[in-house]
């Protein structure tokens, strides 16, 4: 059996070759793109990079190969155990990252980062693309990838209930409270409704500190270098929001759970506010029983500015140490941020387009005309500080819930917003100096 | 009062009882995750929550996830990898486990411990080195890569040790005296003995190689060599998490192990040495 293969095997492998070199002469640039986008998305991003190679990359002679590396955090692994293994070229061209793998693409040796990548090529407007976006993938002041996926948190109302109760959308806590009072007290179905339900935790007391123009703790919210203090005791922007969030909730406009989609669904919740990910899928579950309204991320006080930090994914590019490779890869990522496919990826996905040009898409039109909703995040990113970043902090899960255990203890045992500036400032603060001592 | 007999049936009944009940909390999320994989995506967000699917003929979601992840060449893959990982773990194993059972030489109980150490040493400290290793070994991207890291297991080495530790010894020097040599009397006595064991460990160590996601992941790059854990990501987001298709991956890929389990059930529980003795 095995003769009689040998022979076949290798005659291939000679026709192979032969191709190969026939071809040598006008050879495409092969690149390999990692990226963690499943479900949909992944299906949309194996679209895309076949679309790549059928226009621009035939004209250009670029081949890309997208491979799916599993979720953020495993491909980060994955990146992480090629970089101590050293075996530098297995890395990709390109490969989609979020915030798990920042660091470790700086520290890597191997970047080829998207400042390098706009020295080579000045025509590139860079302005296109949502600064806020952008500001999510600096590290040391360098510019390190192209934004790719971003979502941010907005606000979702139900129109009809609101309507029906004579109350426009609510911009601030205190509007929240106004709302509450004119609601009716039960559903159709007898069940309890309550205008807002939410704890702050991490990412949601990260906006709204940001909204104050503070950050939540040091080094930008941990975006530079490990955060290993509060930044927002001093300031007075803690207090400021503990002040307002225990007023919602002594007027009985809030519940201070986690309210969810199914709750906002089934009328039992006016107001919620979650990623604006969710919109496509909320459209579809509400199906035509209520109309659904979008609006801005509520602000603590009336003074405080407007915006939700952003989250998601971004390119960022390795030096392969071949320029002809760095030339496809930069296509590659611009192409993926070019107006036409953040306009379509949005409208499939209800990711926030990065390409401010995507608003001149037809698919994108479209959309926000059938779909008004779709407008909001867009244009709250449009006007939401540069500065505010999402906070990344070492001891994540232990913050996370120390933050939520404090203020439901505040609002449950009624202590004073003093008193829980003062539990919080030493318990988490603790919390990120015991991580500091730890990973020094 | 209660008699001898009276009391032992009740003690009977009840530790049935106790036995029923834990097996059906165990076998519950099963039967949920299986009945899932028939559910609409709007049966799955109706509360109060359903345990049964409106019906059994629904096959959207199987038809959906086939359409999107290639299960069948993503199983293939698994079935490979784990295939040859457990075949030669249990080789190694027996062939081990026969030394420190049966032959005396220096250092056996250090010997033994060392390797009872390595059963201590969570796997993911080793991810890095094992890659670092398989990358230089030119083995990424292969099906020998990823199983190569399964070939030697403690825990196969050390359950077989043990069970032929229990293996009577008149019996090894019966078959000594009538000129049966080691590999003879491994392969024709010892194995066939003890083959509920190698069985029960062969389901075990399938199962876990089969359900292997990480590793896989690391050592492969690209879309063909992926195996069936990875393909069941693929159907799933961090936006939106999609139970029904999720569920629907995962009852297609619980399949062989099911099957291998049927197959395999009847040798799961056999005492063949009962009776080699008697007289």
């Amino acid at each position: 059996m095995t003769k009689r293969i040998l022979p076949v095997f290798l005659a291939f492998v000679m026709l192979l070759a032969l191709g190969m070199s026939a071809q040598a002469s006008s050879q495409p640039t092969a690149i390999v793109f990692w990226h963690s986008m499943s479900d949909e998305a992944g299906v949309l991003v194996e679209k895309f990079v076949k679309d790549f190679n059928d226009t621009i990359g035939k004209e250009k002679q670029i081949t890309v190969e997208a491979v799916f590396q599993g979720q953020y955090s495993d491909a980060t692994t994955k990146l992480n155990s090629v970089l101590t293994a050293e075996t530098y070229d297995q890395l990709p061209d390109v490969m989609n990252l979020d915030a798990t793998g920042k660091v470790a693409y700086f520290n890597s040796g191997r970047a080829y980062t998207l400042d390098d990548a706009l020295k080579a090529d000045a025509a590139y407007d860079i302005g296109q693309i949502q600064p806020i976006t952008l500001n999510n993938w600096e590290f040391s002041g360098t510019k390190l990838g192209m934004p790719f996926a971003a979502s941010t948190s907005i606000m979702f109302y139900n129109k009809t209930m609101l309507d029906a109760a004579g109350v426009k959308a609510p911009e601030t806590f205190q509007d929240i409270i106004d709302i509450s009072a004119k609601l009716p007290e039960k559903t159709a179905d007898g069940l309890e409704v309550i205008a807002y339900s939410v704890v702050p935790n991490t990412p949601t007391l990260a906006n709204w500190l940001g909204q104050l123009g503070s950050d939540m703790v040091n080094n930008k919210n941990g975006s530079e270098a490990m955060a290993t203090e509060l930044a927002c005791i001093e300031n007075g922007a803690l207090a400021a929001f503990l002040t307002q969030w225990k007023a919602m909730y002594d007027a009985g406009a809030l519940r201070n759970v986690a309210g969810t989609t199914d709750q906002f669904v089934a009328g039992q919740l006016a107001i919620l506010t979650t990623s604006s990910s969710n919109i496509t899928s909320l459209l579809e579950k509400i199906g035509g029983a209520f109309e659904l309204g979008t609006g801005y991320y509520p602000k603590v006080t009336p003074e405080a500015h407007f915006g939700a930090t952003v989250s998601g994914s971004c390119l960022v590019m390795f030096d392969k140490q071949d320029d002809a490779r760095k030339a496809a890869a930069w296509e590659l990522v611009k192409y993926l941020a070019s107006p036409q496919v953040q306009a379509e990826f949005a409208a499939a996905t209800g990711y926030v387009p990065v390409n401010a040009g995507a608003q001149d898409v037809p698919a994108y039109q479209e959309l926000v005309e059938k779909h008004p909703q779709y407008e909001v995040p867009m244009s709250q990113l449009a006007i939401t500080p540069a500065e505010m970043k999402s906070v990344t902090v070492g001891p994540a899960k232990d913050f996370y819930y120390a933050i939520q255990d404090n203020i439901a203890m505040m609002l449950d045992e009624g202590l004073s917003v003093e008193e829980t500036v003062e539990t919080m400032a030493e318990e988490l603060g603790g919390l990120l100096r015991q991580y500091e001592q730890a990973n020094k | 009062m209660m008699g001898v007999r009276q009391r032992s049936k009740l003690v009977g009944v009840l530790v049935q009882v106790a036995a029923l009940g834990l097996g059906l909390v165990i076998i519950f999320p099963i039967v949920y995750g299986i009945f899932g994989a028939f559910k609409s995506a709007a049966e799955f967000s109706a509360f109060p929550p359903t345990f049964w699917p409106g019906s059994f003929a629904y096959t959207q979601n199987f038809r959906d996830a086939l359409a999107r992840v290639p299960f069948l060449r993503y199983g293939l893959n698994s079935l490979i990898v784990a295939t040859l990982g457990t075949t030669v773990r249990l080789l190694f194993a027996v062939l081990a486990a026969f030394a420190f059972a049966f032959y005396n030489f220096r250092f056996k109980k250090a010997l033994f411990l060392v390797i009872l150490a390595t059963m201590m040493l969570p796997g993911d400290t080793l991810l890095v080195t094992n890659y670092l290793t398989v990358s230089r070994l030119g083995l990424l991207d292969t099906y020998l890569g990823m199983a190569i890291t399964s070939f030697v297991g403690a825990t196969q080495m050390f359950m077989l040790r043990q069970s032929f530790l229990t293996f009577p010894r008149d019996l090894r020097d019966a078959g000594f005296i009538d000129g049966c040599g080691d590999l003879r009397f491994l392969a024709t006595i010892l194995l066939p003995i003890t083959k509920p064991v190698l069985v029960t460990l062969f389901v075990q160590s399938f199962i876990t190689m089969w359900n292997a996601y990480l590793w896989p992941l690391l050592v492969t790059n690209t879309n063909q060599m992926r195996t069936i854990q990875v393909g069941i990501t693929m159907i799933t987001s961090f936006e939106d998490t999609n139970y029904h298709l999720v569920l629907a991956g995962v009852t297609l890929s619980l399949l062989p192990s099911f099957l291998l389990f049927l197959i395999l059930r009847h040798n799961l529980h056999r005492n063949m040495t009962a009776g080699a003795l008697v007289g």
